[in-house]
């Protein structure tokens, strides 16, 4: 039963990241690789700032606010040229965020990483067993999925599909594209720092290696295989996805090979979507 | 000398760096795929290099067969993904996240194939050897990874500039439909040029592999590194961006003195900011294609 719960927990939590790059790769439609960079921070700010007694809310509205503000400030440059510049920072963000986790060892505790991160209690109770916890997580799915649909519902949600249809278009109609990008990289980072927070709360251990340019790539394959831009896509992706650690520990493999074989699947599953529906399963076309 | 002894270590590495930057440069030119499973490739040539010698093949013939099972599978990458999805007019944000997969794809095969830890060439014998000049000390694959980059770099401008097959490749680049027209069939000279690249990228791969060490994932960050060489040289410029590889690597060494290695990453990306911030244009040549 506690298998099951896990399993649906980080589902959840990773469905949070699937939106968070669904505003960019599916939205707006430019290239991302660094959701785990934006996660990892989210999670190490949840962790340094609850590990020094800060109640729950302040600590989880710090790494929403941290995130947002990072993937502002890095993505700025890139975004006011666009197109391939953006790629570049993308794989540059995420390489040296994993430098910093690594090497910043005074706050991010080095590659052992912060163990024991509390987990906070609600009405005297606490959500350290995950029966209690999956109350959270469902939660604040609910409320990222809400706020999904409704931003993209709201006027400011279609100006921003209109960038992706034709940027140009909303540059002549006097729209300020480089601001809208801006405001939705933030909202995008806020989420990537929710789902970095829950994730740090469930695990109660985070490390480096969690928030490697390999999970950013499960991430992004989440979103493909689910689907772009719809709501249901980027909540089937991170389900089904994590649900192939589990068919493969039928086939056994030795222990360092599991890494390696679990990325390989995620790259061919990326091709073969890419060639034969780039809409996913429940998605638009990319 | 410590500073000199650096600063000669850089430009070694800058120039195995530089291969792989006018190689992608070369794909991306032509192509307009952002190439990211190019460092799938470079890791693919080194290890395909020590399996070879491992076998007891002598290291010519080794290089040799890195560098056609390289030009091989960037062919069959081509042909099969890429070709498929430009006859489809899949949007550059498709191929990319397909460049992404076969990236992926590259590296943990190797790691499932060989090793994912990291690996020496043993059968090397003369991986250790070492020359002095003056105050310097070269090892002997560091002389051959100079040899070879400079050689691949004069290599690929005169066949770019001179024969009739690099002619046409540089028609399909500057402007496809004329190429077209003039009965020059583009997917076919993407077809070559990919090949080329892949190929070629496996030399400066397996002479950094003999003289340090592999390891699958590693790739990325020297992709990582000649990408921003070939935005700050300029796309359409080959010895630009060869030239941006080599000072890039030259500074990455140099603050080796200031500050540790794992920071290096950093630092890079650091100029990378600043140099979109202040000429995105690149030094030698125009505005990235598709970026307006």
């Amino acid at each position: 039963m506690n298998f099951f719960l896990s399993y649906v927990i980080l589902a959840e939590i990773f469905a949070i990241m699937a939106l968070s790059t669904n505003f960019l790769v599916g939205v707006i439609g430019i290239f991302s690789v660094s959701q785990a960079a934006l996660m990892g921070v989210g999670a190490y700010a949840y962790a340094v700032a609850a590990m020094a007694g800060l109640p729950f809310p302040v600590a989880l509205l710090l790494a929403l606010v941290l995130c947002a503000i990072l993937n502002v400030l890095t993505s700025l440059p890139s975004l006011r040229l666009a197109g391939d510049y953006f790629v570049v920072t993308s794989f540059g963000i995420q390489l040296v965020a994993t430098a910093v986790f690594i090497n910043w060892s005074d706050v991010t505790g080095g590659v052992s990483g912060i163990a024991g991160i509390p987990a906070p209690s609600f009405f005297g109770v606490s959500t350290e067993e995950p029966r209690n916890f999956i109350v959270v997580t469902t939660l604040a799915l609910i409320a990222a999925a809400t706020g999904y649909a409704l931003l993209m519902r709201s006027s400011y949600g279609r100006v921003l599909h209109a960038i992706r249809l034709d940027e140009l278009a909303v540059v002549a109609a006097g729209r300020n594209v480089l601001r809208l990008k801006l405001g939705i990289s933030a909202v995008s980072g806020a989420y990537a720092g929710l789902g970095g927070a829950l994730y740090a709360i469930f695990l109660s251990f985070i490390d480096p290696s969690s928030f490697e340019i390999h999970v950013s790539v499960l991430i992004l394959t989440m979103l493909v295989v689910g689907g772009a831009r719809t709501l249901s896509g980027s909540i089937i992706g991170p389900f089904i996805l994590l649900s192939i650690p589990q068919f493969m520990a039928l086939v056994s493999l030795p222990p360092t090979m599991v890494g390696p074989a679990r990325s390989l699947a995620y790259g061919v599953l990326l091709v073969a979507f890419m060639l034969l529906r780039p809409q996913g399963i429940a998605g638009r076309r990319l | 000398m410590l500073l000199l002894q650096l600063l000669v270590d850089g430009a070694v590495s800058g120039c195995a760096v530089g291969v792989v930057a006018i190689t992608f440069a070369y794909v991306y030119a032509t192509t307009g795929v952002f190439h990211v499973a190019h460092a799938g490739l470079f890791t693919l040539g080194g290890y395909i290099a020590w399996w070879l010698s491992g076998q007891g093949l002598p290291f010519p013939l080794a290089l040799m067969g890195a560098v056609a099972v390289g030009a091989a599978v960037g062919a069959v990458m081509q042909k099969a993904i890429y070709e498929t999805l430009m006859k489809r007019r899949a949007s550059p944000l498709v191929q990319l996240i397909a460049s992404l997969g076969l990236l992926a794809i590259l590296q943990n095969l190797v790691a499932l194939l060989f090793t994912p830890n990291m690996l020496q060439f043993e059968a090397v014998s003369w991986r250790l050897s070492m020359l002095d000049i003056g105050p310097i000390h070269l090892s002997l694959p560091q002389i051959w990874t100079l040899a070879s980059s400079l050689a691949i770099l004069a290599g690929l401008v005169l066949f770019s500039t001179r024969t009739i097959l690099g002619k046409r490749i540089r028609a399909v680049s500057s402007n496809r439909a004329l190429a077209e027209i003039t009965r020059l069939r583009p997917f076919d000279v993407y077809v070559v040029v990919v090949a080329i690249a892949s190929g070629l990228v496996a030399v400066p791969s397996v002479f950094i592999g003999v003289d340090q060490a592999m390891q699958p994932y590693t790739s990325v960050l020297v992709l990582l590194t000649a990408v921003i060489a070939v935005i700050a040289g300029g796309i359409g410029s080959l010895p630009g961006a060869f030239i941006i590889s080599v000072v890039l690597a030259v500074l990455q060494n140099l603050v080796l003195a200031l500050m540790p290695g794992r920071w290096s990453i950093a630092f890079t990306f650091m100029l990378f900011i600043v140099f979109i911030l202040i000429k995105p244009t690149g030094l030698f040549q125009t505005r990235l294609k598709r970026a307006s």
